[in-house]
Parts: C-alpha cells; structure tokens; sequence
C-alpha cells in the first residue's frame, strides 16, 4: 500500500508549509491532495510545499502539483516548492516543466 | 554464399512455383489431397481433435476459443507450435491472435503484410504454403526463425470465401508436414474459420453500438436563450447506422448544430461517423461558416476516409442566437415553425452534394432569422423515409406534427406522429431547438463553476438576457461589466484552491433589472493589483451595490434600469 504523510510544519499563519512525506501515486493522491487543500485556506498569502521526504511521486502526482498550482494562482496564493537536492522528486519535476512554472528551491 | 535449401520431392505437387528458391511449395489443395488420407482415417483424425471439433459450442470468447483451439491442433498434427494471425479489418495485415509454443508472437503484436513472407503468401494465395527448412528467405517473421522452428505448414482460415485469417503450424524436427496434415489442418481450419467469423460478426455488432452509444451527446450543452430537445431511436433489426447529431459551443460564443448520416452500417460506419463527428468539432473551433465547415470536413473525409459517403446539415447561430446560417451536404432541410400564425414548412434550403463524392459546385449557405419562439426541427431521413411511401409524404406528415412550441413536446409529437408503435427499418434521429420567447426569459438563474474559464460563457449568458429585454446599449454595456466584475471576485477570492461555485441569478422587473451573484466560500477583503477596484467599479456602474458576507458565502446584488437615463 502506498502511504504518504502530509503535515503542517510552519509557524508563520500567513505563509503556510506544509510537508508532505512518503510516497504519491494513484492509489493514494486524492488524499494527499485533500490534506494540502485542508491546509490551504484562502486566507493565506502563500504555500510552501516541501516535498524533501517524499521517495516517490508519479505523474498522478505531477498532476497535482499543476492543479495546485493553477489555482492558487487565480487565488493569488503564492506557492514555493521545496526539494532534496539530487533527489528523484527533483529531477522529475525539472524534467515535466514543473520548474518552469512553479517557484522551486532545493532544501538547505 | 546462401546456402541453398534442400528439395523435398513430394507426391503431390500441383500449385504453384516456389518463389524462394524452392524451399517453399505452396500447394494448391488439389482433390486428390482431399480424399488422401482416406475417409476413415480423416474421421479417426477429426475425433482425436474431438475437444474443440465442434467450435460453435465452445467458448464465445475469441481468445479462449483459439487458446483452446491451438492446444487440440497442435497435438492432432504432433506440432510444436501453433498460431492463428487473423486479417485486420482493411487486409492488410495479418496480426498475430493467438500461439502455443510461440507465444511472443501474440505478447510482441507481430504483424505480416499481406502476400510477404510464409503467413502472407497462405493469405494472399488463398492455399496451404508448406516451409521444409525455415531461413531469414522464407519467412519474414524473425520470431519464427528465433523460436528455433525447423518445418512450417500454413493454411487459410476461410469461412466460405472469406478469408479471416491464416492458421499455421511449426515443428523443432526435420520432419516434414506432409499431405495428411495438410488435408486436416484445412479441415480444422475451415471450421475454425466458421466460428471466427460467428463471433467477430457479433461482437462487431456488439461494438458498434457501443461505439455509435458513446458517440452520442450525454446531454446536449446549455446554451442562453435556447433550447434542445433530441431523440434517437435505432433501427428496429438490431443494426446500427453512422447517424450522429451533435450540438456544441465555440470559443467566440457560437453555437454548432449538426445533424448528419454516414452511408452504410455497422461497425465500419459507425467508425468513420465517430471520425467525422471529431473532425468536425475540431473544425467548428476554428471556422465560422457553415460552408467552410463543410469544405473542410470534405476534404478530410476524401483524404482520410476515401469510399465514405455523408450527408451533413451544419447550422451556426449567432452568439446572441438571433440568425441561424445552414449548408446541408445532401442532408434533408430542417422543418421549421417561425413566427405567430404561419403553418411550419420544410425550409427552402439548396442541398448541395453530400461529403465524400467530389468538387461539383461551390456549396450554398442560406440564412434563417430566428424570432423568439422560432422552432427548428433537424431530422435524419429515417424519421421522413418508409418503404411503403414516398419521402414527400413523410416531410408532408412531419409539417403537419411540428408546432412552435417546448423542445421537448415537440420532439415528443414528432416521434408520435411519425414513428408511432411501428418498428423503423432505419435508425431516427430528430433534433429540435428553440428559441425561447422573451416571456420566459425574464429571470434566469445560472451556476457555474468558480474558475476563469466560466466568464465567457457568462458574458454570453448575460448579453443574451439583456438582449432579449431589449436594454438599452450603455445600461447593457455597465451591467455586463458590474456582473463581470462581480463574479470575478467570487472565482478569484472566494475558495482558496478548492473547488467552489458561483451563483448568477437576474431578475427583470419593468425596466429594472436585478442582478444577484453569490459564492458559498468565505470572504476575504479584495488583493492583487487592483485590489478593492472591482467594488468600486461595480458601484459606479450601477448605482446600487450591497454585498452581504456571512459565514455561508458572499452575496453581492445590483440594480440598474435597462433604459438609458434611468439609474
């Protein structure tokens, strides 16, 4: 079974960042998806997704990442991916253009 | 240099040359072979291979039956491999269906043109082919020289005079197929070949319909200030025909209505319907003109889909839906009911040639005004056309039952009139619209969903509704743009990234028009570039503004007069 853990880590009420952990694909991705939408308001000014401890992400999971991002947009929520340096998750996303469209920074 | 292959001298040699420097025979199943080996032994053959002799009671599924099939042939003539590659649909290629023991055949989808190597030369000769030492020369498919097969022997499957595919079997020895195998391979595959041919018949017909059913519009589009009806009835001896009718909205606010009949029946009709029916939405997003539309579609059609005929009726309304411009490919005019009084007639609509038969003449388009109320009944020939009488009496019988009145009664009196408790030998399609009177049109409420992509629609709605209430140009002008703004705001602040609503309902009361937009998410004050300046907007526009927050949503109402000077 695929699991993954999505949690809210910030302090700061405006910018949120929420992590999400473990692995994404069909099986599981509306539930991630329905935990970052629970932890994304529309009261706040921004999203920062990291994405440091997620092993695996598909492209059910890409899929995500460009809804999420479309929308928060017309909502004018800004929104920041954060990424393990050298990881597969980054190598993935600057493969599909997802880089090119979203705001992403490697994990310090 | 090539090592040339050994001759085999057999008894029976009457065929043709074999093109592969002799290491092929093909035999062209004289009678002697059919008596050879001897009715006995040929019945004691048949009942070693008596699982599956009889195939019309075996598994209805194709792959099973030829699974099953395979395992009795290979043990009835000692093979060590056994395949059947069936004939696609336009013959050219025979593709492999099913293996024993040269199952990467079927797992990497091998296919063999027609009249090449061992299988297409059995196809196109229509006779056995035996191979006595397979090499790279006499077979083109690699996987047969790979799979380590040393003898081959291949017949048609043929049901009748069709030919459906090729049944071919292949052994590891030297030894040799001989006039006995042959005899009973061509005696398996005849009946094999029967029930193939059962089965692809019925589920051809089986996915026809479902192929011609997920054509069909689940439900046609909501277009302001019209209405749609529709009934599609098939025809009464289970076959399906390439009608289609579709009903569709374009970028710049026009709306297709199409009604159209693709020559023949079954599944190759309905195919090319479904491909015409794709061509034709992709065109209608770019063109505006029911003639263009139709050249366009016609030289798709003759490039792509040579031997197909259709009859299409194309029609395009206006976005505000006040004139309807038609050109019909030999498809029969509409029947139409316009304005108080006047009995409905068939339009008078020059019909052009159908798609698919040539450049004769440029084709015509004709423009029909369509008042409120105006009625518009599309129609294949199957509603009109009866073998017992003439088409003029079918369209006479269908003016008289078309009234001015709901799509839906409409289409409801049409198929009553006409089609009645008879069975139809031709599948019915009727397609009706209307525009709604004025009357009704005074209050309409519309939801949509909360996204950028809705307010274009909503435009349309609006200008329709403001139309119809025939408002003056600026009072038009200011409320279109206040409920623009007004539903900006609710896709733009109201839900966050989720998913959310946005309610518009307008209300005429005299010349006062009463305009309510409501979201259920929750309300944030105004950001972004020009933060605050849509409410601002909004109350400049029309005078009254009151925006209601609440832990259930937002709601904004607006009222403005529809005359100029009026507030």
């Amino acid at each position: 079974m695929t699991t993954a853990d999505v949690v809210v880590t910030g302090t700061d009420a405006r910018v949120r960042t929420v992590a999400v952990t473990g692995e994404v694909d069909l099986s599981n991705v509306a539930g991630v998806e329905d935990r970052i939408l629970d932890a994304t308001g529309n009261d706040l000014l921004g999203l920062v997704l990291d994405l440091t401890g997620v092993d695996y992400l598909d492209s059910t999971g890409l899929k995500l990442l460009f809804t999420l991002a479309v929308r928060l947009e017309i909502s004018q929520i800004t929104l920041e991916l954060v990424v393990a340096p050298g990881s597969s998750v980054q190598r993935v996303l600057e493969m599909t253009g997802v880089g090119e469209s979203v705001p992403m920074r490697t994990a310090d | 240099m090539r090592r040339l292959p050994t001759m085999r001298i057999v008894s029976i040699t009457e065929g043709e040359m074999p093109p592969f420097g002799g290491s092929t025979r093909a035999v062209r199943t004289p009678r002697v072979l059919r008596v050879i080996p001897g009715a006995a032994e040929r019945a004691r053959w048949l009942r070693t291979f008596d699982p599956v002799t009889d195939f019309q009671n075996s598994p209805s599924d194709v792959d099973e039956l030829l699974n099953e099939a395979l395992d009795g042939i290979r043990a009835a003539v000692s093979a060590d491999t056994a395949a059947v590659l069936l004939l696609d649909p336009a013959a050219h290629f025979l593709v492999a269906a099913a293996a024993r023991g040269v199952e990467s055949e079927v797992r990497q989808g091998a296919r063999v043109p027609v009249g090449k190597g061992f299988a297409g030369r059995v196809a196109s000769g229509r006779a056995p082919v035996i191979i006595d030492e397979v090499t790279a020369e006499s077979v083109v498919n690699p996987l047969l020289i790979s799979a380590g097969l040393r003898t081959l022997l291949g017949v048609p499957l043929l049901a009748g005079d069709v030919l459906v595919g090729v049944l071919h079997v292949g052994r590891l020895t030297d030894r040799s197929f001989g006039p006995a195998d042959t005899a009973l391979l061509e005696e398996i595959a005849s009946r094999l070949a029967l029930a193939l041919r059962t089965r692809t018949t019925r589920s051809e017909r089986e996915a026809a319909v479902a192929l011609q059913r997920s054509l069909w519009p689940e439900a046609l589009p909501a277009v302001p200030g019209l209405e749609f009806a529709a009934r599609y009835v098939p025809a009464g001896n289970g076959g399906t025909s390439g009608d289609w009718y579709d009903v569709l909205t374009a970028p710049s606010g026009a709306t297709w209505v199409v009604m159209g009949d693709v020559a023949g029946r079954g599944l190759a009709a309905a195919v090319a319907m479904g491909r015409l029916r794709s061509a034709l939405r992709a065109y209608a997003i770019e063109v505006s003109d029911p003639v263009e539309l139709l050249d366009r579609l016609d030289r798709q059609l003759q490039h792509f889909d040579p031997g197909v005929m259709a009859t299409v009726l194309c029609a395009v309304l206006d976005p505000l839906g006040r004139v309807m411009r038609l050109s019909t490919a030999g498809h029969p005019p509409p029947v139409v009911a316009v304005g108080d009084g006047l009995p409905p007639v068939m339009m008078d609509l020059p019909v052009d040639r159908p798609l698919g038969v040539g450049r004769l003449r440029p084709r015509r388009a004709t423009r029909l005004a369509l008042p409120p109320g105006a009625t518009v009944c599309f129609y294949t020939d199957g509603l009109v056309e009866r073998r017992h009488r003439p088409i003029s009496d079918g369209i006479a019988a269908l003016e008289k039952s078309m009234f001015g009145g709901h799509a839906e009664s409409v289409c409801a009196r049409v198929m009553a009139d006409l089609v009645g408790d008879e069975p139809v030998d031709d599948d019915v399609a009727v397609l009706v619209m209307r525009r709604l009177p004025v009357d009704e049109s005074r209050s309409l409420v519309t939801r949509m969903p909360a996204v950028p992509a809705s307010l274009q629609p909503l435009r349309q709605t609006v200008r329709t509704w403001l139309g119809d209430l025939g408002a003056d140009r600026v009072p038009a002008e200011d409320l279109l743009l206040a409920i623009g703004e007004a539903v900006t705001n609710a896709v733009e602040h109201a839900y966050g990234p989720r998913p959310g609503e946005v309610v518009l309902s307008l209300v005429a009361e005299g010349d006062l028009a009463i305009c309510t937009v409501s979201d259920t998410g929750r309300w944030r004050s105004p950001r972004g570039t020009l933060r605050g300046r849509g409410l601002t907007l909004m109350e400049a526009l029309t005078g009254t503004l009151d925006v209601a927050r609440g832990d259930a949503g937002t709601t904004v109402r607006m009222t403005r007069s529809l005359r100029e000077g009026g507030r």
